[in-house]
């Protein structure tokens, strides 16, 4: 009967994105039903943290992510421009808060080098495509450090999560959406008057985003970008005041509830400026429906794993920070609890060139053989002494 | 019906005795909607069921209470969903008048710049919207609701009133916010409210928000009956564990909890809730 279900479920919507006749949720070009409770989802253009939430295999429309940042690296708006260019080859709407028409230059073009491997890959992928809704799944117990190839079908039309190289840029051929930048700071400009209470960037924002949600075909998918909120750079010393910053998150998750089917939100905070133990980013984490927080690590050999030189010596491997998951959209407002969410193990992230950031359980490396022979002497010795 | 409320919290979830106010309070990542789910559930379930032979056809129909919520931070539809869950429909008791909701969320801070079109005191499914962060405004929308209900006997749950004294700005203090709950706690049989205790917000007191997050909780905890604190397990995350739940007097208890205890629960990925003891 389930089985049936689900097998249904994927032939619907892979003809209708194929045809683009069904205006309905399932043919949203970049969405597809949650393996864990059918809920629509969205890919946030990383695949190791699509398959870190909850077990919904991508970001569940209508929620938001707030992923906050240690220190003075940007592997938070890696992340955010990996969702900003997912969200533009797959033709969704971008909203972006504080930043400048220049940035779309930064986002990662799409990954069209075949590897060597790509030939097991695609054939795992095409088993993959008779179950994709399982391969989640299957994934728990595995190690997460290898990215699910969503439906790699050759069309390209039903990838769920694109692949992008950092070293290219997205050229305007792949852009099927729209970005939209919304500026924070204007140039202070005697011509303009003020507009009274409205001048507040927020509010300005939340509104232009509640009128094009309001005019918007149903079938669209929006999102909304805010990068670094509250940076000083970004942000004028009034819009940093715990209220703003607090009504303006209200607002946005009303219309994050507003628009289920619609609209997702991913945020980045510079925790360096607003620590974890201040009274107003724990309130901006209640707000919202998920936080993660990235603790980058000095690259030096106390914390970094030594290169296995032997099997994979890729720089790309190597751990470049912790991740802590606080809490995971859905999963922790039913309760949290199940088998679904995360499982309180460690996380670690790396960086890699094609692959975005790669957030894996972390993992101690086996202590190499050198370093066992460093040891040893002085272990011998206070032997021979007993 | 044992299996949608945990046996274990069954004393605890019954209609609170009169004027009585209950307080749950939640941290980031252990949340009390599955709790609040279960009161409603509780409360606006069937009171005959589980007890049918004691009780004659009178003293069921008497002991019949409503219920209004006054959600801040959640959606009419996450609680019909939630409630749905646990065989609940809250469509249909609001129909009958035993369910009203208040949406604090949609409009409490864009209502104001919305235009008149979207701006609705009661949207599609008849329930209020709160259209400012006033207290005036929560006053009298939620009079209104506690006006309509016809039993006897009114529960009013509180979700999150403490985000109205944080994002509402400057000119919001607990002590009003604490005075408003006051009166309204003076129309209703009794009050349910869920608070948010995270470490960062009620112990520093170092800016305003937190001191004021804090007077509010602290005064709240006093003033209560029974206070049910969820937070996350102190040694890490579990597979089969969620949180816990530490049952304590309040400040005004007349004895609903005959013991301070503390229980593990854990919430199921399809909504079923456990509560156990620790070792169970």
């Amino acid at each position: 009967m389930s089985f049936r279900k689900r097998n249904t479920v994927i032939n619907t919507s892979a003809t209708a994105t194929a045809t683009q006749t069904k205006p309905e949720n399932v043919s949203a070009p970049g969405v597809r039903p949650s393996p864990h409770d059918g809920r629509s989802t969205t890919s946030t253009g990383t695949a190791s943290l699509d398959s870190l939430l909850a077990g919904h295999s991508g970001l569940p429309l209508g929620t938001s992510l707030l992923v906050e940042e240690h220190g003075t690296t940007d592997f938070a708006g890696v992340l955010l421009r990996y969702c900003a260019a997912e969200g533009l080859v797959q033709g969704h709407q971008v909203h972006m808060l504080g930043m400048h028409e220049g940035w779309r230059a930064e986002l990662p073009g799409v990954s069209t080098d075949s590897k060597t491997s790509s030939k097991s890959e695609t054939s795992a992928s095409d088993k993959m495509k008779i179950a994709w809704r399982y391969e989640s799944l299957g994934s728990v117990g595995a190690p997460r450090d290898t990215p699910q190839k969503s439906i790699n079908a050759s069309s390209g039309s039903g990838t769920f999560c694109h692949s992008f190289d950092l070293t290219k840029r997205l050229s305007p051929v792949d852009v099927k959406g729209q970005i939209g930048f919304h500026p924070t700071m204007s140039m202070p400009s005697l011509t303009r008057q003020p507009q009274g209470l409205s001048s507040s960037p927020f509010k300005v924002f939340l509104g232009d985003i509640a009128v094009k949600l309001a005019n918007a075909p149903p079938s669209g998918v929006h999102r909304v970008l805010v990068p670094n909120l509250l940076s000083p750079t970004l942000y004028s010393s009034s819009a940093c005041r715990p209220e703003e910053v607090l009504q303006f998150l209200h607002g946005l998750r009303a219309l994050l509830r507003q628009y289920p089917s619609k609209l997702v939100a991913l945020i980045t905070l510079p925790l360096s400026l607003y620590p974890r133990t201040s009274g107003l980013t724990r309130w901006m984490e209640h707000l919202c429906d998920g936080v993660l927080e990235l603790i980058p690590l000095q690259l030096d050999p106390v914390h970094a794993p030594p290169p296995d030189a032997k099997s994979e010596s890729k720089s790309e491997e190597k751990t470049q920070g912790l991740l802590k998951v606080h809490s995971l959209p859905i999963y922790h407002e039913k309760g949290g609890g199940g088998t679904e969410g995360h499982t309180g193990e460690d996380m670690a992230f790396s960086l890699s060139r094609s692959r975005g950031l790669i957030i894996k359980p972390f993992v101690l490396p086996p202590m190499l053989e050198d370093e066992e022979k460093e040891k040893n002497p002085a272990s011998t010795t206070s032997s021979i002494d007993f | 019906m044992a299996m949608r409320i945990p046996p274990l919290l069954e004393p605890y979830l019954r209609l609170p005795p009169e004027s009585s106010l209950i307080v749950l309070t939640h941290v980031l990542g252990a949340s009390t909607n599955w709790l609040v789910q279960r009161y409603l559930c509780s409360l606006l379930g069937n009171p005959g069921r589980g007890v049918a032979n004691e009780n004659d056809q009178h003293a069921t129909a008497d002991k019949e209470c409503s219920v209004v919520l006054v959600s801040f931070m959640r959606d009419y539809g996450f609680w019909k969903e939630g409630a749905g869950r646990l065989g609940l429909d809250l469509d249909a008791l609001s129909q009958k008048r035993r369910f009203s909701f208040v949406d604090g969320l949609s409009q409490l801070f864009t209502g104001a710049s919305g235009d008149g079109s979207r701006a609705k005191s009661r949207d599609a499914s008849g329930q209020r919207v709160l259209q400012s962060s006033t207290l005036q405004d929560l006053r009298s929308v939620v009079s209104q609701a506690l006006a309509e209900r016809t039993t006897r006997d009114v529960v009013l749950i509180l979700d999150n009133p403490d985000l109205l004294l944080s994002a509402a700005g400057s000119e919001m203090t607990a002590q009003a916010v604490r005075e408003t709950l006051l009166d309204l706690r003076e129309t209703v049989s009794s009050t349910i409210v869920t608070l948010a205790v995270d470490e960062p917000l009620v112990s520093a007191q170092t800016t305003s928000l937190e001191k004021e997050q804090a007077s509010l909780v602290l005064s709240l905890a006093h003033e209560a009956e029974l206070l049910l604190s969820l937070r996350l397990l102190d040694t890490g995350t579990a597979r089969d564990v969620s949180g816990v739940l530490r049952v304590t007097h309040g400040g005004a208890s007349t004895g609903l909890a005959s013991e301070e205890r503390e229980l593990l629960y854990f919430v199921g990925g399809d909504g079923g809730t456990r509560v156990f003891e620790r070792g169970q």
